[in-house]
């Protein structure tokens, strides 16, 4: 076994916490049952990855199998990488989209290979017809860098394909270009859309995060009463009840019952003019337009602005620039005078 | 009247012998003092029956003081107790006293008690029966009294019930006809339609499209997968004829369940009759497989790939069969080969893997008899 293969394995298993240790190695399936039984879980980490290292060595490991099992370690810690989204489309009136996996990371590979021979490409199969691509980018002198990989997760006849943050902004048209081709598209654009949190990229592109039908069968009406704590002592009064009430009804028209997908910032970039009721402010009555960068951080974007207006800190109904983030499937804005 | 049997007062006739508690000589009250009126002397006076004594430091020597709680409690006098036989008997004499006395006013009231209470228990006793017999009056009359009311009552019980049952029996229309494939209900912005995906006569899953009734008919929300082409047929049917666009959608849906329940099937209930895995895509219109067409057999497998190029059906609308062994040229082997094809062709997948092992049991039984 290459020592860089081995480094690169013993490095990957490093990283993986003792709780998951056995959970991935299964996943993995390359050290057998009993050979795993073998080997002391109990002791040092260390020890246990030099251990582990000597059986994958024992078995030749290769590089694929190497990568494979960095592949199931970011499966398993998705939320370390940010992930961005390409929206790809076809041209219109095409025929019936006959989707091969097999051929499709043949493509995939290809095209990549083509025009970068440094480049190690590897694929593992997801549920519900989805398949993890790790791209290792080398140079055309270089080998390719495994410790900086690419992710890229595509659901097979669907126009979304989900990438890791890449470092090398360079081979970005390459892989949409790899991408485009394989999947049987046109076009490939690179939507405003960035989280750590695959699921909810997920939920917002495929339009899953509102589940909720009114049907005959359901025993409990949809909207249900929102009523204020009943329970609450009788001497104490709700003074603006009514306007309670009202905020209660508009966030829950604009936000649903669902949970919202998660999402953990929304930037706006201003390009406008300063507008102030003051005349003769300094901003006021400038040609130019003034730049400037909003940015709304938090570890649950869409929960917090939700709540924003029943909390009574801000009024409802909320600005439709903040509003308007899962249906646009957006969370970057370029904000411009018309 | 021997004093040495009070429990109280121990026999002493000089200071200090006394086994009392003793006030030790004080600069208090130097002389006799005056005793308040009800106080006892040796003569005279009821006593409490509780009694405090204690000692007192005496201008009296070879006296010992005593000092009593009155009636009325809180009065102490005090008294010298050389003249302590005297109060002894007298005390004695005041107890016997009052045990006649009581005796005596017991007697007489306890007869006329006597005679009062039978009296008193016997007006209760007939106060009592005459309550008893006007509770029985009244539930008498009010039987009666209900005994002419209820019929109304029951005939409209019977009508609550008939209409309860009605509603009862139009929510059960209204919930079974999910089973007509194609349900809405009506939704506080337009209507929310449930498609309810059926093949050969198996239940499958459920879709719903959120409608909103507005100028531009818009969908609101929905579940259908996005791998079918909503958008497609919306934009073709969704504001020129609503019916069609159903309808279409209904058609697409249900031809994807029933290719997905195929193949699921194939790989759940068939799954020895395959030699590799199934290959397949979210819609379920190509489907790469390796079968055998005996589960223990030691013929080559067949390779079979299957298209539906038309989303709408369940049946394929290319196969083609490969056959890898070495004897592939053998003519036995096209025409199995050829047959298989057509089986894939006309029937849905399970009933194609049924027939081969119908027709592997046939073999058996052949060779057995």
């Amino acid at each position: 076994m290459d020592e860089t293969v081995a480094e690169f394995i013993k490095r990957t298993i490093l990283k993986i916490p003792m709780t998951e240790m056995m959970t991935i190695l299964k996943a993995w399936d390359f050290l057998p049952e009993n050979q795993l039984q073998t080997v002391n879980f109990r002791q040092r980490k260390e020890s246990l990855v030099q251990d582990l290292v000597l059986l994958c060595e024992s078995k030749r490991a290769s590089l694929r199998d190497a990568a494979l099992l960095d592949i199931i370690y970011t499966q398993f810690h998705q939320h370390q990488k940010v992930w961005d989204v390409f929206q790809m489309s076809k041209e219109p009136g095409e025929d019936v989209d006959l989707f091969d996996m097999e051929r499709f990371k043949s493509s995939f590979e290809k095209i990549l290979r083509r025009a970068l021979k440094n480049v190690t490409v590897s694929f593992r199969d997801a549920e519900e017809n989805a398949v993890w691509i790790r791209i290792a980018w080398g140079t055309q002198y270089r080998k390719p860098n495994q410790y900086k990989p690419v992710y890229v997760v595509y659901y097979s006849q669907t126009p979304y394909a989900f990438t890791s943050f890449c470092h090398l902004k360079s081979n970005t048209p390459l892989l949409s270009q790899a991408l485009t081709v394989a999947s049987n598209h046109h076009k490939i654009v690179k939507m405003d859309l960035r989280s750590r949190y695959l699921d909810s990229l997920k939920a917002i592109v495929f339009k899953q995060y509102n589940q909720k039908f009114e049907t005959h069968n359901s025993t409990m009406p949809l909207q249900e009463t929102l009523e204020l704590d009943m329970h609450m002592d009788s001497r104490i009064i709700h003074e603006n009840k009514i306007e309670k009430e009202r905020v209660q009804r508009v966030t829950q028209e604009t936000f649903g019952d669902y949970p919202q997908p998660r999402l953990e910032f929304a930037q706006y970039k201003l390009e406008t003019k300063f507008r102030s009721d003051f005349h003769g402010g300094i901003l006021a009555e400038r040609k130019e337009p003034l730049r400037c960068l909003i940015k709304f951080s938090s570890p649950h974007l869409l929960e917090a602005l939700k709540s924003l207006a029943p909390a009574g800190i801000a009024d409802a109904p909320l600005s439709p620039l903040l509003t308007c983030i899962p249906n646009k499937g957006m969370n970057y804005f370029k904000i411009r005078d018309k | 009247m021997e004093p040495a049997t009070d429990p109280f007062v121990t026999p002493s006739t000089g200071l200090g012998s006394a086994a009392l508690r003793q006030r030790p000589p004080s600069s208090g009250p130097t002389e006799r003092p005056a005793l308040l009126p009800g106080a006892c002397r040796d003569e005279g006076g009821a006593l409490s029956a509780a009694m405090f004594l204690y000692g007192g430091g005496a201008k009296h020597a070879g006296s010992d003081w005593f000092g009593f709680e009155g009636v009325d409690g809180g009065n102490s006098t005090l008294v010298c107790v050389s003249e302590r036989r005297g109060v002894l008997a007298h005390l004695e004499r005041l107890e016997t006293q009052m045990s006649r006395s009581c005796k005596n006013l017991e007697d007489p009231p306890r007869e006329t008690a006597e005679s009062d209470l039978g009296t008193k228990i016997h007006k209760l006793r007939c106060l009592r029966d005459k309550l008893r017999a006007e509770v029985k009056q009244r539930q008498a009359r009010i039987k009666a009294s209900t005994a002419n009311a209820e019929p109304d009552q029951t005939l409209e019980i019977s009508e609550q019930e008939a209409v309860g049952g009605k509603e009862e029996n139009m929510k059960a229309i209204l919930q079974a006809y999910r089973f007509t494939g194609l349900s809405g209900k009506r939704t506080s912005r337009g209507v929310c339609v449930c498609i309810s995906t059926a093949f050969e006569g198996n239940l499958l899953d459920s879709y719903f499209v959120d409608l909103v009734i507005q100028k531009p008919l818009r969908i609101h929300h929905h579940s259908v997968p996005v791998f079918i082409p909503l958008e497609e047929i919306s934009a073709k049917y969704l504001q020129t004829n609503i019916q069609h666009f159903l309808f279409c959608l209904c058609e697409y849906l249900n031809a994807y369940a029933g290719r997905k329940y195929q193949a699921d099937q194939l790989q759940r209930d068939f799954a020895a009759f395959l030699a590799g895995p199934l290959q397949r895509n979210s819609l379920c219109n190509l489907l790469s497989f390796t079968y055998k067409v005996e589960p223990q057999g030691r013929s080559f497998p067949f390779c079979a790939r299957l298209l539906y190029k038309d989303l709408t059906t369940t049946l394929p609308t290319d196969v083609t069969i490969t056959y890898q062994g070495t004897d592939a040229s053998s003519t036995s082997w096209e025409e199995q080969r050829a047959s298989h094809e057509n089986l894939f062709f006309t029937k849905p997948l399970y009933q194609v893997f049924t027939s081969f092992a119908r027709n592997g049991e046939r073999l058996d039984m052949s060779l057995v008899s």
